[in-house]
């Protein structure tokens, strides 16, 4: 804890004057220190925006056209949101005396100095005053409730179809149809078993739900090969998800609403997805199939829950328009610029790069497969390393002893954790690659090596972080639990485990960032540096984004390095932000829970 | 007058409970032991396959030979991991001589300039620097800094150099630095510092005579382990370094052998985690010895960087200031 002591008034009469020079200097030095490797950052961040938006042919026209449809409409509702005064006029101030200043600056450097490759004024002015402008007011006004609520409105849409596409994907490689048997008689009697047992207090019921499920599954794998006959894709999206899903908006409504809006918010998604899920092709609407199903079902029924809570509250309705807002904003800006014909860039990163495969000519090239990978990959690793690493740090903070052999037993297994941490990646590639490729013989870049290796990669962050989560705990609780006759498991289960959960979750989707961006154990193990059609099997050769980031970055023609490459490393980024957000969010909204 | 039958069952005799205890228990340490498998299965797997390699190519050649072509076109192959311990070590240095100075100036900022309000938004931020994955940082030195330096600094540097990825290597571990050193000094308690400026010290006199070395354990252990993080590094050396296995010209100057830094830093070089990905390209399916001096350099990294973290964690035990 630093000392806010002012070191000037050491000066007093009689004891001779001090020199604050040294200690400025050293002050801004290392102020500067702290900030230069974000600064580095920043700029690097800067260009590759700029090539993998193709900015530099931005004309100061189109720039002009969306900063007035999308920026300063998102701006007035984020300020209308803050509701303050002063931060209007100071945001204003910024906005117009930032345009000056960056302008003359800007010239002046261009005009003195030296040419400042690949950026004009109007760039400049867009990335260090109006993005970080634009931040900074997005952060209060999110905190305000209207704009709570349509920030709230947008992640849930965003999220929501992130998450609907993420299922279609891995519906890929994973068999749907015996998914479907398995759920159909595995977890729908576990679940009925366990709500039986629950609400007509039958103890035995519940404790029956686990073997209940595990031999429904296993009679799944058994019946799979020896059924023949199974529904359409849409028809089994919609009963083993869609349905689930709406069922249970249903419920989280019902808990607090009445039974009509509880219905209303699981069956207005549920109707839309089956029509356009179903007939949506057959009606020629251009969107439709199972995969539109899915998405509308997993992004509606969460908007259509948020959506009846926000009406209930009564408070910042007027904030569910922004996505309104977002949408009619591009839309317009879209209308002027082509109305006028401004010269707009044309961006590397758009939808043919996220839908089509890679190709040597780089107008074509594509990141869909490589997406594709990292998706199924990251999902099996999110898996194994969430069981593993609450499994070890459960055993580690509520099983064993602190002393005696067993006390030195679990010391030995922290500081081997805390070693395994350290361990260079690229020698986790070569345990996969001996053990998991060669030994074991799962495969040369196959699904379950890559995933394998890399769970283990990122164990030791998931079990320190899931540590904490369970340190955190208050003892009280534990020992409550423990005073009213709970075995340890019981109070593990019923009152640990619950309490950590939001902080277990954080720590596994922060590690699960790190996962997605690792590329030298995937290299070591084999993966494919390219493929040009998505995976269907788990043991078919897998590539991954930061593969393909790898495998373009050596292509020597310009229109790669600087463009193709540069849309990857934004699509990854864009990822890894995303995660790492939805990781932040949950972190600060148990802390306010706590 | 102890019998108690009809006391409630305290020992969890009921059989049903513990088996569920003692099934839930076991699973929870074959979790645990899954950590430990994994330490002795990297062990086993390195160890295994680097023996077949050192009874091709003996230890001795392996560490002194100053060549290394595992797959050479003419023929006449060579393990000398000389020219990679070369290369690993001029990057290393150089990513230390961003890192160290930059991490530890930002943990003295973290922990006695900044402000709260500072502190809660510069620490995110820096962690953010060791979010980027590290293929993406390759691509920036070579696409960006790499260009950048030559226009600018070093015209006769070339496309693949070793200095471009240093500096990102570098950039990369500042969080390393500045997170461990920073709790370090986070831990002096305040006595020390309100008795320095009772002594009439200023701030800039308490942070360096005081704080730093009080912490200095720390420190020195936030250095070991971004130095070994360096060692490990491998996508930015890989996309940015280059590979070609180099030994630089040994000059010499009144008498005294010296290697021109600019040779080894301006010229493209190899570590020895971009000879395992490039051996990884090419050949994986076992039982060559290109293959298994994979696993002896894997080997050699695993205890240089074992080492290093046990060296680091004796550090920070043994020699912390207790308070």
């Amino acid at each position: 804890m630093a000392t806010d002591t002012d070191t000037g008034t050491a000066s007093a009469e009689g004891f001779g004057e001090v020199s604050r020079v040294r200690g400025i200097i050293f002050e801004y030095l290392s102020l500067g220190a702290s900030v230069l490797g974000i600064f580095a950052l920043a700029v690097l961040l800067v260009y590759v925006t700029i090539d993998a938006f193709d900015l530099t042919n931005a004309s100061p026209e189109w720039l002009l056209t969306y900063f007035l449809t999308l920026v300063v409409p998102f701006l007035a509702f984020c300020l209308y949101s803050a509701n303050d005064r002063e931060l209007t006029r100071r945001a204003a101030g910024v906005l117009g005396g930032g345009l000056v200043a960056v302008a003359v600056v800007f010239t002046a450097i261009e005009a003195f100095v030296t040419q400042i490759p690949r950026l004009s004024w109007q760039l400049a002015y867009l990335f260090v005053v109006v993005f970080p402008l634009t931040g900074y007011v997005t952060y209060v006004g999110s905190s305000g409730r209207v704009g709570g609520v349509g920030f709230g409105l947008v992640g849930r849409l965003i999220g929501g179809t992130a998450i609907g596409l993420a299922l279609a994907v891995l519906f890929l490689v994973f068999d749907a149809r015996l998914w479907f048997l398995a759920y159909t008689l595995g977890i729908v009697p576990a679940l009925a078993s366990y709500a039986y047992g629950r609400f007509r207090e039958r103890p035995g019921a519940s404790t029956a739900a686990v073997p209940v499920g595990i031999v429904g599954v296993l009679v799944a794998v058994f019946l799979r090969p020896v059924i023949d006959t199974y529904p359409t894709t849409a028809f089994i999206y919609l009963w083993t998800l869609a349905i689930p899903i709406a069922a249970a908006g249903a419920l989280v409504v019902g808990a607090r609403g009445s039974r009509t809006e509880a219905i209303a918010a699981g069956g207005v998604p549920l109707a839309l997805a089956t029509v356009v899920g179903l007939f949506g092709g057959i009606l020629g609407l251009g969107v439709g199939g199972p995969n539109a199903l899915l998405v509308i079902a997993v992004a509606g029924v969460p908007t259509a829950v948020y959506l009846q809570r926000v009406f209930d509250a009564g408070d910042g309705v007027i904030g569910l328009g922004l996505p309104v807002l977002l949408v009619v904003g591009a839309l317009v800006g879209a209308l002027v610029v082509e109305a006028f014909g401004f010269p707009a860039p044309d961006p590397w990163i758009d939808g043919s790069f996220i839908t089509e495969a890679p190709s040597r000519t780089p107008a074509d090239a594509g990141l869909y497969p490589a997406i594709v990978g990292s998706v199924i990959i990251i999902a099996m690793v999110a898996v194994l390393s969430f069981l593993l690493g609450v499994g070890t740090s459960v055993f580690l903070e509520e099983y064993t002893a602190n002393s005696g052999i067993v006390g030195a037993l679990t010391r030995l297994l922290q500081i081997n954790i805390a070693n395994l941490a350290a361990i260079p990646s690229v020698v986790y590639g070569l345990l996969g690659l001996g053990l998991f490729a060669n030994l074991l013989g799962l495969g040369y870049g196959t699904a379950v090596t890559v995933s394998l290796t890399l769970s283990l990669l990122i164990l030791p962050i998931t079990i320190i972080s899931a540590q904490e989560a369970i340190r955190s705990v208050p003892d009280d609780l534990r020992r409550g639990s423990d005073a009213m006759g709970a075995t340890r498991w019981q109070t593990t289960k019923n009152v640990v485990l619950p309490e950590a959960f939001p902080g277990i979750l954080t720590g596994t989707i922060l590690a699960l960032g790190r996962a997605i961006g690792e590329t030298a154990p995937l290299i070591m193990v084999g993966a494919a540096t390219t493929v040009f059609s998505a995976p269907n099997s788990l043991f078919d050769k897998y590539s991954a984004m930061p593969m393909q980031i790898y495998a373009w970055a050596g292509f020597p023609q310009a229109d790669f390095r600087y463009g193709v490459v540069a849309a990857g490393v934004i699509t990854l980024l864009i990822i890894l932000v995303g995660m790492n957000g939805t990781a932040i969010l949950l972190r600060n909204r148990a802390e306010r829970g706590t | 007058m102890t019998e108690s039958t009809e006391s409630p069952d305290l020992q969890r005799q009921s059989g049903l409970t513990r088996l569920k205890e003692g099934t839930y228990g076991g699973l929870f340490a074959a979790c645990a032991a899954v950590t430990l498998l994994t330490t002795v299965a990297i062990f086993a797997t390195l160890l295994y396959d680097a023996v077949v390699f050192f009874s091709e190519v003996p230890v001795i050649e392996f560490l002194t030979s100053t060549s290394w072509s595992p797959n050479p076109r003419g023929g006449g192959q060579s393990f000398g991991i000389v020219p990679l311990v070369i290369g690993t070590i001029t990057v290393t240095i150089t990513a230390a001589f961003i890192a160290l100075p930059v991490g530890t100036l930002t943990a003295i900022y973290l922990s006695e300039y900044a402000t709260p309000n500072a502190r809660s938004i510069l620490k995110p931020l820096l962690e953010i620097l060791a979010g980027i994955p590290t293929v993406v940082y390759g691509y920036f030195a070579l696409v960006y800094i790499t260009p950048a330096l030559k226009a600018t600094l070093f015209p006769e540097m070339s496309t693949f150099n070793a200095l471009s990825a240093a500096l990102m290597v570098g950039i990369m571990t500042i969080p390393m630095v500045s997170s461990i050193s920073e709790d370090a000094m986070s831990a002096v308690p305040d006595d020390l510092r309100q008795a320095g400026y009772g002594l009439g010290a200023t701030k800039f006199e308490v942070s360096t005579g005081i704080v730093v070395p009080a912490s200095i354990s720390g420190i020195a252990s936030s250095y070991i382990l971004a130095v070994s993080r360096a060692i490990g590094e491998t996508m930015i050396v890989v996309v940015a370094m280059g590979a070609q296995a180099r030994m630089p010209a040994v000059q010499e100057a009144f008498g005294v052998p010296f290697i021109n830094p600019a040779d080894v830093l301006l010229e493209s070089g190899m570590t020895i985690t971009v000879a395992m990905v490039q051996i990884a390209n090419g050949d994986l399916t076992g039982g060559t010895i290109p293959y298994d001096s994979m696993f002896a350099l894997g080997l050699t990294l695993f205890v240089v960087t074992l080492v290093m973290n046990v060296l680091s964690d004796i550090i920070a035990q043994r020699y912390r200031e207790e308070y």
